[in-house]
This record gives C-alpha cells, structure tokens and sequence, in this order.
C-alpha cells in the first residue's frame, strides 16, 4: 500500500475511519496535542471513572515522585483477570517519545469506547503502562526542547567527579537545543555538497578536506574542554533491560535494571506470568519491518547530524589516562615482596575447564517464531498503513526485546508513525545503510528531512551565523528533535485510533485454551477411562518455540482431580504439554481410574498464556 | 591522621622483632599466662541467626568507639541483614579511608564465613593496642563485616532440618502448577534430620552394600544390578500431584543474582528474572554503591579450599594484565596463609558462573574481590603421610572409608545417622539415613579456630593491600620573580592500584583528583619520568590544572613526581585524592 507516512497516514486514517463509522464515528474527546503529567493523569482518570471497563493504579513512582500508571481494560464479570490471557502495552520509555504515551491513551480510549473491539473483554484484559518515563517526558514540556531520552537520575555522565555539570544551552533562544558548526581547518566534517543544511564527513580519498566541527548548541560550562557533555537526563529506560544490555555505555545506568521505573515495570511483569503479548512503542521498530527469515532485526537508522556533534566529545574519557609507571619500590604492610611475571592461570590441580564450554543466550528470533511476527506486522501493516519508519534505534537493553528472549512471549516495538514512501526507489536506495557511513542526501538525514518537509513539517533550524562567547563566528542549526520524534498532534487521533484496533487485533490473537471434549468409559467394576481434549482456539501458539527454548513460558498443564492413589494407569495426574499450536490444534490425555458410579470428576487445563478452564465429568 | 608507617618498615620491624627487640606488650605477658580476653568467646558452636545479632550487639557494647552495627535491609523473610563497621573515629571519618568488605553465607548452607566474620570483628578489637600491625591496619583502614547474605536460608539449615538450604526463601514455582513452594521435604520420623530415602529391590537396583563397610552405598558398575534403589530426600507428596518433593522452599540461586555477566534462567540456572531482585543483593548492593571507598572484598563460600577470582565466565573476556599481576600476588600470597587452598579462576578451576557477586564488585565496582572456598577434604588428614596412606586401597583411611574413619575415631559417630526402616505412603517400605547435613561441607568444629584465623588472616593481608596514598619530598625552585616549579612526590604505599584497569575502562570509579590550593595561578603541570635525571616533563593536557583528573589511577607501590609551573606566593597546598586510597595533601611555601 503507497498511502503511508504523514501525509499518506491521513488517506490511511481515512480507510480506518472508513472501517469504525459504523460503531459511531470520532470517538469521545480525543487530544489533539500532547498531553504533560498532569494533562495525562487528568485524561486517563476522567477515561476509567467513566468506564467499568477499566481501572487504575501505579505501578510505582518516578525518581521525581510521578506515578507510573497502569490502566488495566477487562470486563470485570467475566472469568478470573489473573489468568486471563494478556496484552501489556508500553509507551513513552524514552522520555522524548510522547506520541507513545498519546497512543497508548488513544488506544485505552479505543477499546474502552468499542468495548475492546476485536478482543474479548470477557476472557482477556489488556495492561497499558502508558508513560513508564513521566520525569523524562514531563522534561519535554519544558521552555527548551532538549529531546532527552533519560530519566532524572542525577548522573555523572563524563565521570569528572562533578554531576550534570555541563549541560547544552539554547544559545540563540529559538527553544530548541540544535547543533553548532564551527569553522576548523582540523576539523572532520564538510558541508554536504548536495543539501548544503546537512553535513557529511570529509573523505579523504574523494579529495574533500574537513572544514568544520560540529558540537551540540551550548557552552563549555564546567571548562573542561568538553562542551555540553554531562547534562541533566541519567538513564534512558529502553537501555536499561536485560537482553543485549549495554554494558557501562552512556545512558544505560549503573547496572541492568537499574532505575526505579524499570524495576516497577519488571516487578509487574514477573508477577502478571498471564501476559502473552507485548507491544511498546518506542525507538526501535520490529513491527513496520517483521525480522528476516534469519530472525534478525533491521539495522538501524540515525540521524548523523546530531550523532557527529556528539562525537565531540568521544574521547572525554581519553583524558586524563597516564601510563607514567613512576618509582616502584619493595613490599609494604606485612605482605610485600611478591611481583613478577602474571600467571595468567586459574586452573587447578587436575581440573582445566573448556574455554568454549556452556551455552550463550539467543540473539535472533527463533526461525520458528518468525512466521507470528511477520503475521503480526503484516497486521500492523494493514491496520495503520505504517509502511517505513524515519529512524530506528539498535535495540540494546530496550524492553521489547527483554519481552521476547526472556519473557518469552511475542513482542514488539514501533515508532507509532512512519514517513512516506519516497517519490522514486532510487531516493531510498541509500537508506539501508544506517546512519553511521558517509552520512549526507543519500542517507538517513535526507530522507527523513524530505518526507518531514514534505509533510508540511517544520524539523529543520536553518542555520544562522552565532557570535559565541567562547568559539567566535559559528552557526547554529539542524533537527528540532521533537519535531523528528513525534508527529503533529492533529495526527493523533487518526493515528491513535489505528494502534487501538491494532492493539485489539493482537489481543485477538493471544492464545486461548479450551477443553473441547471430555468422554468417560465404564469398563465396569468401578474402573473408568476419562480422556479430555484440549484446544488452542486462538492464533498464538501457547508457546512460542523460544518460550520452550528459554523455559520462561511454562508447559500447558491438564489435572485431572482424583486422589493419586485412585489413578490405576495412563497419564499422569498432572500431564502437560509443551506447545500447542493455534487456529484449532487439539491435544489428548486420558486416565483410567477408579471411582464410584455416579461420581463427578473434575479436569482442570492451566494455560499459562492461554487461560485456564474446568470441565466436570460424571462417572458411569 | 596519624600515620607512623612508612615503605619498607614494616618487613624491617618484623625482623627486629624476631633478632633483638621484644614489644612492650610481650615484655608485660612474660612469665605469666596470656591476658585475659574483654570478651571471652567460644568458636566451637555455629550459630543461627539471632545468635549471630546478639553477638554483634554484644561487641557493639563492648567496642563502641570502633564498631557500629546497622541492618542495611531486612531479608524476604523479615530477618535483618546485619553489616557492622570497624572505624576508628580518631584517625579519620569513614569515608576517607579505603573500606575492606567481607560477606558470607549467600549460600544458605555454606555457614561458616559468618562465625569469621564475627571472629575477625572479635580478633581486631582484642588485638587493637596490644598487636602493632593490628592497630595500624585498625587506624588505617575501615571493615564492613556481613556475616549472613542469606538470613532466611542459614536459619531454614541450622533450626530446621536444614536440607537444601543453598537458595533464599523469595518463593519461586519450581514446577510450574502455578503454586510456589508447597511441596518440599519434611523430617517424616521426627528426628530432626531430613535423611536419604532408600528401597531394597533385590536384584532391580542400582545400588549395592560395599563389603568393606556396610554403612557404604555404592553404585553397581554397569551391566550389574545392585539391590537398592535411592529414592530422594525424606518427604512426601504435600501437593497431591504425584511428585515427592518437587517444589521446595525458593529454588534459585542467590549468588547468579548480581549485575556484571548477568543471564536468564535458561543460560544461567536460579539467576531469577533480573539482577538484585533479591532483597538481600539488593540491599547489599545499595550499600556497597553508596561507599565507593570500597576497595576490597571477600565473599565466604564453601566448600573445597579456593581463594577464587573472576571471571566467572570464559565468554565474559580475561582482566587487564595489570590487574591480574595484582591478583596474583594476592592469591599466591594466600596460598602460602591457607594450606590446602588454590589460587583459581572461578570459570576455569571451578565451573562457570554468571552473575555472581564478585564479579560485579570487581567489573562494575572497581574492586579487587575475591571468594574463598572453605574447607578442602585434604585437612582431614592433613599430613603428607596420611595423604599417601589414602592412595592405598586397603587403607581404613581410602576412599569412602576415609569419612566413616574420620566420623568414629574423631566425631565419634555424631556425623552418621544408621538406616532404618519406615513404612512411607508413597514408597511403602523403605529404609532412612545417611549423613547428616553437617558432613562434609562444614568442617568439623574442633578445627574450626584455626580455618578462622587462617581465612581471616588472609583477608586481613588483602586489606592491607589496598591503596593508600601518602606524599613525600617536595621541593620549591624559584624561576624568577613569582613563577615558581614546585615537586612534589605522590605515592601509593601498597599493592592495589587507587583505580584497576578494569574500573578504568568501565569507568565505574570517580578518577583520582589532584588539586592545587592557595594564592598560586598554575600555568602547566606534569610527570617527572625521574626526577633524578634532568629531561623533558609529561605535560598534562587539561583545561583545569588546579584539578587534575587522574582517570587511571596511581599504580601500586610506586612514586610519582608532579612538577607545576606556578606563579603566586604564600602557601600552595597539594592533595592527591583517591576515593578508594584516602586522601594525602603537603603544603609548600612559595619562596
């Protein structure tokens, strides 16, 4: 389908307008404009006291004190919440990433309004955590636009003993922190020849010689001779989960998990083993582009502008490095002595371990899961008319890939938007490369600053000659980030509205495990066959293979609810199976007993991801 | 801060001690017993947890200028987690001086790191004015002693029956009904001791009595049949599911719960679903984050005679050669402390380990760790003799004869329990007995004393190899007029550097700071390669000369010469501050 992006996401909007008119048009009161803590808080109370559909609690609080919320959407009269199947949705867990938590209230207010559309509010519930980041995303609603990702952890980025010492300033007062480009016959960067607002790296071999550096708007505040590379935003939460963590890197905290946020939203879904899908929206994308049949995510795709201002301060940890050895001398305290060559050894006397030995985790989707995420994003595809993304960030440490390596389950992330699909193929060809080669009209920048303009967006600061305290003639430019993060707020509501039916499709498609038939032989003298046989009616498989890989989902279990000594042979009182497929796959078990004529029995099948249900048969 | 220590002296006292002097405190004690003990305790009990807290308080009351006990959180089960710090007020606030921090017990079972921990806090406070070095190290350093890591499972071993007591009590689903912890073992026969379960099955087994002694179950070789089987660990089936025994307290392991190589269950067995979502890591971890003058640490474990470095994993990478050089000294030294003991890396000598808590101190906490393995079977017989006669099959003291020896003629028989029969309602008749959960694992009490000291000695080795910072000769050369070059010697009086290379590339540890104080304008600073041969100085490229970002550290036992170019007058005050080394200043006079 050609109609996507901003300007083809109206058209888009337009067929799912087209589809909902039916139930009653525009739904209720929805936003137009991003909403701060409060706006946000007020709109998700006014949606749940307005509805027995739905309630509301926190999950915890930010490092500022701001609840995160959980809005849980159900029936409250249909089968036991806890062990229904489950979606979680996510939003706003880069604190610049509003149109995430303006999605994830558009698509409580959709399922709300639509009595949860295509999902079954009686037998399935869906958790949205709509801004997991409020202290970041409250940050956004600042005087200055600083498009930070992190929480408020206070944070010695650049490791000088001094914290969120050197933040960027909006120099020129126009409300955005942009980047600045400074004249420097050393310098790395070239204005690039064929958009001279965006810049590419000299290539040497090409002939071209560097004439500029670039840096983020602001001054040396701490004069270190860094500039701006230690301000406030501590962790972003997307890099603070377990799968392909980022070890000691910028913004992903201390350790795995570090953050309040994170903890309450890991302390939520450890317990809620009932989720079986999870859809976040955030920086990275699997969904616009499902994984390759190899089970590995597209590459990424970032803006090189404000990537090589930042590569200004690359080597902050360079300084400061001494291999001046000094004076060694003898032992001191009651050790000493000692020194010599390192051993370099650690084994033990008969024992030498195999370097090679023992299993590494997963790193691609399973190539037998593929198949449900293309589905899934195949689905999204149609439902959206999100066809290609702007910018995708390499998920390391991001939530949605905790969700499928170690939760186990399906689970996704988008942008929320998309751009438009380019005039000709020759215009995206450069696309694939990602943000980090030669950057310039080909790339990244391009793209999204034509499909942005194309909108009738305004993402771009032309740059204008800066007379900078410290550096003289500069000039200050480039990306209003905010602007290249999230859509207009007219679009909300049409965007809104998609990701809630796409929100109740998966939810649809969670797994849901019947008993489909039960008999019962008399063979006489008390001695009974009871078989039962289970169904998976929904799309999902109980398991995805690497549910079963990574033992986080358990095996489907059928009890059947005899004393033990009552069973005389075949299955066990407790039977499971490990996986059972969807769209109708059936499983048996049967026990012979012995039981009195006439007495009721019980079977009980628990699905961890596909509900749980009993079936009481009659002996004779 | 008082400090009368200088390089080299100590080795030159020890000897001086041993040709000619005898101490003061000697000299008092000659001809009579030694002196009576503050606080006479015994070391031959182990201790269950509110044993453990009473102690504590009780050498609280009786030290309380150098010891303060906290609890830094409480268990899953409620119980206190107990840390208690040796300070001395008097020769500086605890955050100046380098920390050595010494945990034990994570391992339910592995019990004994908590009574050397309270034997250490007990050791330095008796010694301290009455042993030189222990009063030196005592004024020099801070100790931060966590006797049990693991509260709830040290209790579950020592006031219940105490079987498989490694895990904590956060209740896990162990098989996966969707009900947490309801079908563990249980004491059927009332003896107070969960036993091993056996069934005689003439000719079906797998097990056989050895003929040498009959208290020997010994598995039949392969294409024989033996006339028992082993049935599993004293119990019954609670939850009615046709299993015995299968979801026990917790399930998980509390030391694959830490943030450095940090991998899921599937990877890494009873790692739990994300580092510190245990209490008790996490409060410790909240603890140790929030004192970053720790630089060494000890984590108790048992069993087998290792003094254990990471990496826990081959697959995580190998340290930094410097850092290893230091490890080596360290742990060779020990090897030379702890006889029967093995200097090894954790994923090579032992099995591989993600997760584990002296990884994360070492790699995400800059601090030189390691782990101590309590207890090898070798100090049984701990003779070279005795260690060839177990080589001789027909000994009393081979093979699994050598456990049944120890037991009669040195326990006396309190290790075994005999087999005996029980109508059991799952298995019918079965026999129950065996080792009682003591054995093995836990040395025997009577040696208890000397493991302790033997362990605490090498930790408190280790403690004094952490950095410590002092400065030395300075010198003032007037240029011409106010512009002054002024030297001054940094050094670092022990082995660990202020900053391991490790700390360094994580960037995980405040770079050391060397500041300039007074009426002085520094216009360039540098290293003196040697500062008794004239060339060329290493200046330092920065913008804040005044505040000199050291972000490797300064390198153990080693001198380094400063040299500023200054202009000023009055007084000009130097200072060399490492958080993991203390603080040392010298202040010239610019004339």
């Amino acid at each position: 389908m050609q109609l996507a992006g901003i300007r083809g996401l109206r058209a888009a909007a337009g067929f799912v307008m087209l589809a909902l008119v039916a139930p009653g048009g525009a739904l209720r009161g929805q936003a137009t404009s991003y909403l701060d803590f409060d706006g946000l808080t007020r709109e998700l109370r006014s949606l749940v006291d307005g509805s027995n559909l739905a309630t509301m609690r926190s999950l915890g609080t930010s490092r500022e004190g701001r609840e995160i919320w959980l809005v849980e959407i159900r029936n409250p009269s249909g089968t036991p919440v806890d062990t229904r199947p489950g979606l979680l949705i996510v939003g706003n867990l880069e604190g610049d990433h509003l149109v995430g938590s303006a999605l994830a209230l558009e698509t409580i207010r959709y399922l709300i309004d639509q009595n949860g559309g295509e999902a079954n509010l009686d037998e399935q519930v869906v958790y949205v955590v709509p801004r997991l980041n409020p202290d970041g995303a409250e940050a956004m609603f600042a005087a200055v636009h600083h498009a930070r990702r992190g929480n408020a952890r206070p944070y010695d980025d650049d490791n000088d003993g001094r914290i969120d010492e050197d933040p960027p300033e909006d120099l020129n007062g126009d409300g955005f922190i942009t980047v600045m480009r400074v004249p420097d016959p050393s310098g790395d960067y070239i204005i690039h020849p064929d958009d001279a607002r965006l810049m590419k790296r000299a290539d040497a071999g090409e002939g071209e010689s560097g004439a500029y550096t670039l840096y983020r708007e602001g001054r040396d505040s701490d004069g270190d001779g860094f500039l701006n590379e230690d301000g406030a935003g501590g962790v972003d939460l997307n890099r603070n989960f377990q799968h392909a963590y980022p070890y000691y890197e910028r913004d992903a905290g201390p350790h795995m998990v570090s953050e309040s946020e994170a903890r309450a939203l890991m302390d939520f879904v450890v317990a809620q083993r009932n989720i079986g899908a999870i859809l976040t929206f955030g920086h990275s994308d699997n969904l616009v582009t499902a994984p390759n049949a190899s089970g590995g995510l597209a590459g990424p795709k970032i803006l090189d502008l404000p990537a090589f201002a930042d590569a200004s301060n690359a080597d902050v940890f360079d300084k400061g490095v001494f291999r001046t050895q000094g004076r060694g001398f003898g032992g001191g305290g009651f050790g000493g002595g000692g020194g010599g060559q390192p051993r370099l050894r650690g084994a033990q006397p008969g024992r030498d371990n195999d370097p090679n030995s023992g299993r590494r985790p997963a790193t691609t989707v399973n190539r037998q899961d593929v198949q449900y995420f293309e589905a899934v994003s195949e689905a999204y595809g149609e439902i959206t008319g999100i066809t290609r993304v702007g910018i995708n960030r390499e998920a390391e440490g991001a939530f949605f890939q905790y969700g499928y390596f170690q939760f186990g389950v399906p689970s996704f992330s988008t942008q929320g938007w998309g751009l438009p699909e380019p005039e000709s193929d020759e215009q995206g060809a450069g696309e694939g490369r990602g943000g980090r080669g030669g950057g310039g009209a080909d790339g990244t920048d391009a793209a999204v600053l034509a499909a942005l303009e194309g909108a009738g967006i305004d993402a771009f600061v032309d740059w204008t000659p800066f007379d900078h305290p410290d550096l003289g003639d500069v000039e200050i430019g480039g990306f209003r980030m905010p602007a290249v993060m999230n859509p207009p707020g007219a679009e909300l509501p049409e965007l809104g509205r998609a990701h809630g039916e796409f929100a109740a499709r998966l939810t649809s498609m969670l797994p849901r495990v019947r008993i489909a038939d039960t008999e019962v032989t008399d063979h006489g003298g008390g001695v009974f066959t009871v078989s039962v046989e289970i169904e998976n009616t929904g799309y999902f498989p109980t398991s995805l293979q690497h549910g079963v890989v990574s033992r986080s989902v358990q095996p489907t279990m059928v009890q059947i609810q005899v004393p033990p000594e009552a069973l005389l042979t075949g299955d066990a009182k407790s039977s499971t199976v490990q996986q059972l497929e969807g769209s109708g796959a059936r499983a048996r078990f049967a026990w012979v007993i012995r039981g009195r004529q006439g007495a009721s029995v019980e079977i009980r099948v628990r699905s961890q991801k596909g509900g749980t249900e009993t079936a009481t048969v009659t002996l004779r | 801060m008082t400090r009368i220590h200088i390089k080299g002296m100590a080795i030159a006292t020890l000897v001086m001690v041993l040709a000619t002097a005898v101490p003061v405190q000697q000299l008092a004690a000659q001809g009579s017993s030694d002196p009576e003990h503050t606080l006479p305790l015994t070391w031959d009990r182990w201790l269950d947890h509110d044993e453990i807290g009473e102690r504590l308080r009780l050498m609280e009351r009786t030290w309380p200028e150098f010891l303060t006990l906290q609890s830094t959180g409480t268990s899953y089960g409620g119980r206190e987690m107990w840390v208690m710090t040796i300070n001395n007020p008097r020769t500086g606030d605890e955050m100046n001086k380098a920390a050595m921090f010494i945990e034990a017990n994570v391992h339910g079972n592995e019990i004994q790191g908590a009574e050397i921990t309270l034997y250490t806090i007990w050791y330095l406070m008796e010694n301290y004015g009455r042993i030189d070095e222990i009063t030196r190290l005592v004024d020099e350093r801070v100790f931060h002693l966590v006797p049990s890591v693991n509260p709830d499972g040290r209790d579950y071993f020592m006031d219940e029956a105490g079987s498989g007591a490694r895990t904590g009590h956060v209740p896990v689903d162990s098989d996966g009904d969707g009900v947490a912890d309801e079908d563990g073992p249980e004491d059927l026969n009332g003896n107070g001791i969960i036993e091993q379960i056996r069934k005689y099955v003439p000719g079906e087994g797998t097990h056989r009595i050895s003929h040498v002694d009959s208290r020997i179950l010994e598995a039949v070789p392969p294409g024989e049949k033996g006339d028992w089987v082993i049935l599993g660990r004293e119990g019954i089936d609670n939850d009615g599911d046709g299993r015995v025994n299968e979801d026990p307290v917790g399930g998980y392991d509390p030391n694959r719960n830490y943030a450095s190589d940090w991998q899921p269950n599937y990877i890494q067995g009873g790692s739990m679903n994300y580092p510190f979502e245990l209490p008790e890591a996490r409060a410790l971890n909240d603890f140790m984050m929030a004192r970053p003058n720790i630089a060494g640490m000890q984590s108790f474990h048992n069993t087998g005679g290792m003094i254990l470095r990471g990496p826990g994993a081959a697959w995580y990478g190998t340290y930094p050669t410097s850092d290893i050089r230091v490890y080596d000294e360290l742990g060779e030294w020990g090897e030379r402390m702890l006889p029967y003991y093995n200097y090894i890396v954790i994923w090579r000598g032992l099995y591989t380990v993600h997760g584990g808590s002296i990884d994360w101190t070492n790699d995400g906490l800059g601090i030189v760790s390691f782990s101590n393995e309590l207890w090898n079977g070798g100090q049984y017989f701990n003779s070279p003799l005795l260690q060839a006669q177990r080589q001789d099959p027909n000994s009393p003291i081979s093979g699994q004869r050598s456990r049944f020896f120890f037991d009669d003629f040195l326990e006396f028989g309190d290790q075994y329990v005999e087999w005996t029969p029980f109508e059991h309602p799952e298995y019918g008749s079965v026999e129950m007995g065996g080792w009682k959960k003591l054995a093995g694992r836990v040395n025997p009490r009577f040696l208890s004393m000397e493991l302790f000291h033997r362990n605490m000695a090498f930790t408190l080795y280790h403690a004094d190899q952490m950095p410590l910072m002092s400065m030395g000769e300075s010198t003032v050369e007037r240029v011409d007029g106010n512009l002054f070059r002024v030297r001054v010697d940094i050094t670092n009086e022990r082995l660990i550097p202020t900053i391991t290379e490790r700390a360094r590339q994580n960037n995980v540890v405040r770079p050391d700071l060397l500041t300039v104080d007074g009426n002085v304008d520094v216009i360039a600073a540098g290293w003196v390669p040697n500062k008794f041969l004239p060339g060329p100085t290493q200046m330092i490229e920065q913008e804040e000369l005044d505040r000199i970002l050291i972000r490797s550290g300064h390198t153990g036992r080693t001198t380094r010469t400063i040299e500023y170019l200054v202009s000023g007058s009055g007084s000009m005050t130097v200072q060399y501050s490492a958080l993991k080394g203390g603080t040392a200043s010298t202040t010239v006079q610019l004339r």
